[in-house]
């Protein structure tokens, strides 16, 4: 019985130790893995040049980008998707508390991955969407949602987050 | 003299704090009390910890306006926190749910505590 102790004592920390390892070293991306699909909400927004966004360019596979020509990160990750772009990944801004024309001098100035932007001064559909701040990132397949990151898209989040779940939609098409 | 300290003063009255901040007014103090409850109740998303109520985050600020609103038109509090969870994920529940690996989080201690005191009656017997 006084073995058992001793070993149960011994064993506490151990168990302690791995409880706490695996939660603090858990991977940054596993929250975004873990995203439930939800279909993308209902709006009625224009785009930036004042024509109504139709549902219907949310049909097969977009990413959908969250930015603002106040935001400073999204300057950040515009080359990378502009790479996207010029990879015929189809790419549809979100425009997100913005006024459209400090967004489209920013347009021209660093130029224009987007097939369109949809202007949402207001964040209302953002919200509907549950962006918490710019720059995110959603992927769309069929206007169901079905993946999200917030912060800056890159190469590692792109491979790690993205780039499966679009193999996986291109072999079923 | 005088109109300086009156200038002087005027600028602590016009910088008090009610001039910046959203002023929420309620029908009954039901509603009120039901606000409050609620917005310390869902967690920032754009915090690490910390409700809506404690967060001055643009999201925040925005899920507060949609809270009152909401109460306004009649939801319950039950529809609040959907209406929130179905855009924002369950991370906005602080209360996590029962499922997976969450019922480490809401039988650990308990099953921790059992085994100190079977642990330390044990040794007293000895």
């Amino acid at each position: 019985m006084n073995q058992f102790l001793r070993f149960s004592i011994l064993l506490l920390p151990i168990l302690i130790l791995l409880f706490f390892g695996k939660v603090l070293l858990v991977d940054e991306d596993t929250k975004f893995k873990n995203f439930e699909s939800k279909s993308f909400p209902e709006f009625q927004l224009n785009d930036l040049n004042g024509n109504p966004v139709k549902a219907k360019s949310l049909d097969g596979l977009k990413l959908v980008n969250v930015w603002a020509s106040w935001c400073i990160t999204c300057l950040v990750e515009h080359p990378f998707l502009t790479q996207l772009s010029d990879k015929n990944i189809q790419i549809i801004g979100l425009n997100y508390k913005d006024s459209d024309t400090k967004a489209i001098a920013w347009l021209q100035k660093h130029g224009n991955p987007y097939l369109f932007s949809i202007y949402d001064p207001r964040g209302d559909l953002a919200f509907d969407l549950g962006v918490t701040g710019a720059p995110e990132s959603y992927l769309i397949l069929d206007n169901q949602v079905i993946a999200h990151t917030q912060g800056e898209m890159n190469q590692a989040k792109w491979d790690n987050i993205f780039l499966p779940l679009i193999k996986k939609a291109r072999q079923r098409s | 003299m005088n109109k300086k300290f009156l200038i002087f003063f005027s600028f602590f009255v016009l910088s008090m704090p009610t001039f910046n901040q959203m002023v929420y007014e309620f029908q009954d103090s039901l509603q009120e009390k039901r606000f409050y409850s609620l917005i310390s109740e869902i967690r920032c998303p754009k915090c690490t910890s910390g409700s809506i109520a404690s967060s001055d985050a643009p999201v925040s600020r925005d899920l507060k306006k949609k809270v009152y609103e909401l109460i306004l038109a009649g939801s319950s509090d039950e529809e609040i926190k959907v209406y929130v969870s179905e855009r924002f994920g369950n991370f906005s529940d602080y209360r996590p749910a029962l499922e997976g690996a969450n019922y480490i989080l809401w039988f650990g201690p308990f099953v921790f505590l059992s085994l100190m005191l079977v642990i330390f009656f044990l040794k007293r017997r000895v």
